[in-house]
């Protein structure tokens, strides 16, 4: 037989623990982590963790953002990201001075770059151009 | 120019430079090594597409090879030394194209178009995927013009048409890259565009090459397409689809290109590593299962196209190298059977001293007869008779005294046309000589020469002929032949010989 793979658990655990109740979740927890010592997955743990929720976002069709900065964010541009990207998604922020300035935005596997870094690369290119 | 005016000017530029948003999409390298990188992500990504490793200075391009459901194998084309598990990697929305254009001719390049010989940037405007489908029946026509290798022994028995595909298949050191770099040197004047492209080459090799066709004025129509054997095998695998891919250009212009392969069986190599390396399933000798479909698709994209499209052609010598003479091996049979001919060279022949090694019984050439000019193929047809004849009876030369006149006459026939078809490297002979040559021996005009003094006898025809019966050469070049240009072609050998 093949070797599963960290997905495959992470899957079957979205798949049993979707449409439970809250009560229940305790026992199919600890069946599972049963099942992955049988397996010999224990030591994956984390890594079935990772893909388990990005899975779960993904099938409940919450999107991942990640804002890149220079600074904080304040409410009004976090807002009108909101709108943008939609209601349902997730922000994470993270301040990184490389860019400086302007915003780097990535949802899931796209990312929209905004950033002065790369506008000034991309002006530089035309020049020598 | 004043500074202020350069400071106007760059304001222009950053005026006209519009501020725009780029919408990209990334993955992430989930492993990296030997030459291959697995990323996830990239859900959208094409089969064959390039994608981006890094930015700015370091920027290194791979090739989607793989696409499985939740990663994607690729092959690294370059430097993978700065690539780490978890770097972030662009699509680039380009299938893996190369530059084309006149701009190539005369320059070498490597598998990606980029020029490496120290010159400047090459800068065409124009790209075109390396992986195209080769020209439909439609568009085709048969072979009917010749393509002069200048030398003797291919042009008169194994002779290439243009829009042919003649394999060049021998040992290691039995002459066959130079059978193709001497068919590049002939083309000078003809108005042919030449590709070379040395597959897993050593790089001093190349470097010989290169200087080899400068010192013969053979750069100026040639492109050289360079994956060396320091390069990762993806730049083997790739590069004599960068080839045909320049070639194509010149094609679809209307030009004649001649097409070297230096050599596929390293191609071969290159492909099955990659291969094995991205876990694909291994076949016959680890090679995966499509290694025919590697070299049929290379190998149909030369074809003569129809006036209707164009009428230009690419013709292909491809090279493929064998272990001790075996041409049965898989990959050998593989493009033996998708060419239209080989040119088998052989070690035994080339150490007997009789080069090019050509050995006329197992080479081929399927479709060129129907392309040779019309003197060549009146005095092949002797020659072709003379030299089995003389075969069959080569082993009975020793007993000369006891043989009766006629077969002794054979032999001696035989042993002048085997002597004359030796041809030094480089030094190409144009069709009309290659003619006059092989008539007046296979006449008996040379039947009082001795077999050791055949070489000098031989440089004395051509050079009396060069210059006084120019008009002659003329002609048969042309390919008029008729009872009057044999009755010339006669009388002058009979002139020199006396």
């Amino acid at each position: 037989m093949r070797k599963q793979s960290n997905l495959q658990f992470a899957k079957a655990l979205y798949e049993v623990t979707k449409s439970l109740p809250a009560e229940s979740l305790p026992q199919v927890v600890k069946q599972f982590f049963i099942t992955l010592q049988k397996y010999n997955k224990l030591k994956k743990i984390d890594y079935i963790l990772e893909d388990f929720i990005s899975y779960s976002k993904k099938q409940s069709g919450i999107k991942t953002i990640e804002v890149e900065t220079t600074r904080e964010l304040d409410e009004k541009t976090r807002e009108k990201i909101i709108n943008t990207f939609g209601a349902k998604s997730e922000i994470t922020q993270k301040i990184n001075k490389q860019i400086l300035g302007g915003i780097r935005i990535k949802i899931d596997d796209t990312v929209h770059d905004a950033s002065l870094k790369t506008q000034l690369y991309k002006l530089k290119q035309a020049l020598i151009k | 120019m004043s500074t202020n005016n350069i400071v106007e000017e760059i304001k222009k530029n950053i005026s006209l430079f519009q501020k725009e948003t780029e919408k990209e999409e990334t993955g992430k390298v989930i492993e990296v090594g030997d030459g291959i990188a697995r990323l996830s992500g990239l859900s959208k990504c094409q089969a064959s597409e390039m994608i981006e490793f890094g930015s700015g200075e370091e920027t290194t391009y791979g090739l989607a090879l793989n696409l499985e459901e939740e990663t994607i194998g690729c092959v690294l084309l370059g430097e993978y030394r700065h690539i780490k598990e978890g770097d972030t990697v662009k699509r680039t929305n380009r299938i893996l194209s190369v530059p084309v254009g006149d701009e190539l001719v005369g320059r070498v390049v490597n598998p990606l178009g980029q020029a490496i010989d120290g010159g400047k940037e090459i800068k065409t405007g124009k790209f075109a995927p390396i992986e195209k489908i080769a020209p439909g029946v439609m568009t085709r026509e048969p072979v009917t013009q010749p393509l002069q290798t200048g030398i003797k022994a291919i042009d008169a028995l194994i002779p290439i048409g243009r829009g042919q595909r003649e394999l060049i298949i021998g040992d290691r050191q039995t002459g066959k890259t130079a059978v193709a770099i001497d068919a590049i040197i002939n083309q000078k004047g003809k108005d042919i565009i030449c590709v070379y492209v040395a597959v897993g080459q050593k790089e001093s090799k190349v470097a010989r090459i290169v200087a080899k066709l400068k010192e013969a004025g053979a750069m100026e129509y040639t492109i050289v397409v360079v994956a060396g054997a320091s390069q990762p095998a993806a730049m083997s695998y790739i590069a004599p689809y960068s080839g045909v891919a320049m070639a194509e250009y010149f094609m679809d212009k209307g030009k004649d290109v001649l097409c070297v392969y230096d050599d596929l069986t390293k191609q071969a190599w290159a492909y099955r590593e990659i291969s094995l390396l991205l876990r694909r399933p291994p076949g016959r000798e680890a090679y995966p299962g499509d290694v025919f479909y590697l070299h049929s698709r290379l190998l149909e994209r030369s074809c003569r196209r129809n006036q209707e499209s164009g009428g230009g052609s690419i013709t292909a010598l491809p090279i493929i190298e064998t272990q001790a003479g075996d041409i049965s091996a898989y990959i050998p049979t593989n493009v033996i059977s998708i060419t239209d001919g080989q040119i088998f060279l052989e070690t035994d022949l080339f150490y007997k001293g009789i080069r090019p090694a050509l050995n006329v019984g197992v080479s081929v050439s399927r479709v060129g007869g129907a392309a040779q000019i019309k003197p060549m193929k009146k005095v092949a047809g002797k020659l072709k008779l003379a030299m089995a004849q003389f075969r069959e009876m080569e082993a009975f030369a020793q007993f000369s005294s006891d043989l009766d006149a006629e077969t002794k006459n054979q032999i001696d026939l035989g042993q002048r046309l085997a002597e004359v078809l030796k041809q030094p490297q480089y030094e190409p002979v144009s069709v009309s000589q290659q003619v006059a040559v092989i008539y007046a021996v296979s006449n008996g005009f040379a039947s009082a020469v001795a077999v050791k003094d055949m070489k000098e006898w031989e440089n004395g025809l051509h050079a009396f002929l060069e210059k006084s019966k120019g008009v002659l050469l003329a002609k048969l070049e042309a390919g008029e032949w008729d009872e009057k240009v044999e009755a010339e072609l006669k009388d002058a050998c009979g002139q020199f010989k006396s």
